[in-house]
Order: C-alpha cells, then sequence, then structure tokens
C-alpha cells in the first residue's frame, strides 16, 4: 500500500489540502481495482434489463459492490422487492458492526456531518480510514478523500459498464473477477492479530460461509459465515 | 417498479451503516464485545469470499491460493495484479 511518508517538521497538524491528497494517493490502488467490477456490475445489469442511466442511479444511492451483484442475480421484469431488499439488508448487515466500530472516531463530528459521512462507509473506506484513525485520529479531509475517490470511481466505472456493456462481453475470462479477492486478502492482512485470535474465527467464518452458500438461499452466507466467528470469538473471550 | 426497488435498496444499506453509529455507540461496550467487534470486520470480509472459495472450478482455488500468498508478500497493487494475471493463466490452463 502507498503510504505517504512527507511528515511535517514542524507541530503543526497537516492541512486539510494534504490531508485529502494523501487519502487519494492511499485509496488510488483500491480505487482502481474498483473499475473492473465496475464495468462488470454495469453490464450484467444491462443484461437484466436496467436502462444505462439507472445503473448509476442504483450504485450511487445504494453503493454497496457486494449488494449490488446479487441484486442483479437476483433481478427479474418486475423486480421482485421483498426479495431484493432484504438480500440488500443481509450482505450489507456487516456495516452494523463496521459503524459501531467506527463511532467512538465520528463522535468528534456533529451528528449531521457523521450521518453524511456513513453514507459512504463502504467496506474498503470503512478499512483504509479506520488503519488511519489507529495511528492518527480522526481526520476529516482524509476520510473525505478516500470516500470521495471510491465513490465516484465506483458509480463512474459502473455507470462506463452499462454504456459498454453490451460490446464487452465476458470480463472475468480474463481473470479481472480476482481483483476482488485479492483486495480483501490484503485487507485481512492487516487485520492479522495471530493465529488464535484472528486466524481460527476467520477460517471457521470461511467454513461456515462456504457451507450456507452452498445450501441455504442466496444471501445468507454472510450473516452465517461472520456469526459463526463471532460466536467463537465470544467463547474465546470467556474470563 | 425499478426505481422504487433500488430506492428500497438505498434505504436497507443506509440503515445498515447509521444503525451501528446510533444504536451501538450510546451503551457502553463489554469485554467480550470489545473482543468480537475487533474479529467481525476479517470474519465479515471472509464470508463475503466465500462464493468465490466454493466455485469449484480447480482453476479458481489455485488463482486463490496464489492471490493469498501474493498478499502475504506484496503491497495492495501488486496482490492485485497478481492475482488477476495468475486467474488469467490458470484458467486458460487448468481445464476444471
Amino acid at each position: 500500500m502507498v503510504m505517504s511518508v512527507n511528515t511535517c517538521a514542524d507541530d503543526a497538524p497537516p492541512g486539510a489540502a494534504s490531508e485529502f491528497w494523501r487519502a487519494v494517493r492511499t485509496s488510488f490502488p483500491v480505487a482502481m481495482s474498483f473499475i473492473p467490477f465496475g464495468l462488470v456490475l454495469g453490464a450484467q445489469a444491462r443484461m437484466q434489463h436496467l436502462s444505462s442511466w439507472q445503473v448509476p442511479v442504483m450504485t450511487g444511492l445504494n453503493f454497496g459492490g457486494g449488494s449490488e451483484f446479487a441484486a442483479i442475480g437476483l433481478w427479474t421484469s418486475p423486480p421482485h422487492i421483498l426479495l431484493i431488499v432484504s438480500v440488500t439488508f443481509l450482505i450489507n448487515s456487516r456495516h452494523l458492526l463496521m459503524g459501531a466500530v467506527f463511532a467512538p472516531y465520528l463522535n468528534k463530528l456533529s451528528r449531521f456531518k457523521a450521518l453524511v459521512c456513513l453514507f459512504f462507509m463502504c467496506d474498503e473506506a470503512w478499512a483504509l480510514s479506520l488503519s488511519d484513525c489507529k495511528k492518527r485520529g480522526f481526520s476529516l479531509p482524509y476520510y473525505t478523500g478516500v470516500a470521495g475517490m471510491l465513490y465516484f470511481n465506483w458509480v463512474l466505472s459502473t455507470f462506463a459498464g452499462a454504456l459498454l456493456g453490451p460490446v464487452l462481453g465476458d470480463v472475468t475470462r480474463y481473470g479481472f473477477d480476482m481483483a476482488f479477492p485479492a483486495v480483501f486478502f490484503v485487507l485481512l492482512k492487516g487485520m492479522w492479530k495471530g493465529l488464535l485470535f484472528s486466524g481460527l474465527p476467520w477460517v471457521v467464518s470461511l467454513a461456515v460461509a462456504i457451507t450456507a452458500y452452498l445450501y441455504l438461499p442466496k444471501g445468507w452466507y454472510v450473516p452465517c459465515g461472520a456469526l459463526a466467528g463471532l460466536t467463537l470469538a465470544w467463547w474465546q473471550a470467556r474470563a | 417498479m425499478i426505481i422504487l426497488t433500488i430506492i428500497f435498496m438505498a434505504l436497507a444499506t443506509y440503515s445498515t451503516r447509521i444503525g451501528g453509529y446510533l444504536i451501538l455507540s450510546r451503551y457502553p461496550v463489554s469485554r467480550r464485545v470489545a473482543r468480537m467487534m475487533e474479529v467481525a470486520p476479517g470474519c465479515i470480509l471472509i464470508s463475503v469470499l466465500a462464493p468465490d472459495f466454493a466455485s469449484g472450478r480447480v482453476a479458481d482455488l489455485l488463482a486463490l491460493g496464489v492471490t493469498m500468498l501474493a498478499a502475504l508478500r506484496f503491497s495492495l497493487f501488486y496482490t492485485v495484479l497478481i492475482g488477476i494475471g495468475s486467474a488469467w493463466l490458470l484458467r486458460a490452463w487448468v481445464p476444471v
């Protein structure tokens, strides 16, 4: 990950502009990794009869790639609202915990500003700014830079995918879909805190999530896998 | 109908984003809950990857292994490149 090292010689806090650009540089590789997904999602959405302008409306209002892929996979004409909305909620239910983890850092903001910030809290924006918070505390210009980069890249690349979709064909053929796990593996490496503390709950989560994915209805594997790992962590922390 | 679905999707997603902040931040956090919240992001991220592991294609599983090893060694940018490259090559060479 490209981390800036231009530390200020004096003790003055870094200016908003430099914080913003530091965020843009840090989030650049992640933002680039969104592009192939955006193209694929936009293209798939067009095949499910969404129009080219409805795609950026969806990705701009919802802004959660995993849930959007699932929604497009379940899309029918007319769409089954209850099914799609509950799957969206289940897949994004992880944000409840992520928001709770992030809350202490947001407490220095006004409630309104915090609620605006949270609208843009995707997995990657959360992970990048949380790791920065732990080192330097919450910085609004930094968060704005990270979230803004990711948001505009996602909305624009899904829009591009919707426009180019009929021309592109099957993008997974070239391996671009492996960018998604690659990003996650790097994020996981940053969260690693030892075999017993992190490794064991993760392996249990993965095993249960795979089983749930294979045998339960679509959308259940994320809460099931997460719950299994969390139950183990809860048991491990017994006094 | 499409726009209505999109609006409700967006509301569902936004409620998950503000729910933890609005509700959980009001209560004191016990040691056990703190431990769970520390482990949670990894558990959730790895669960999101379940479909990639469950594809049943040998080429995909090998590419996931290569990408995982790359993540241990390299920065994000190179890990993504190695991931994409290995998936592309392995799918071309490994028939199943």
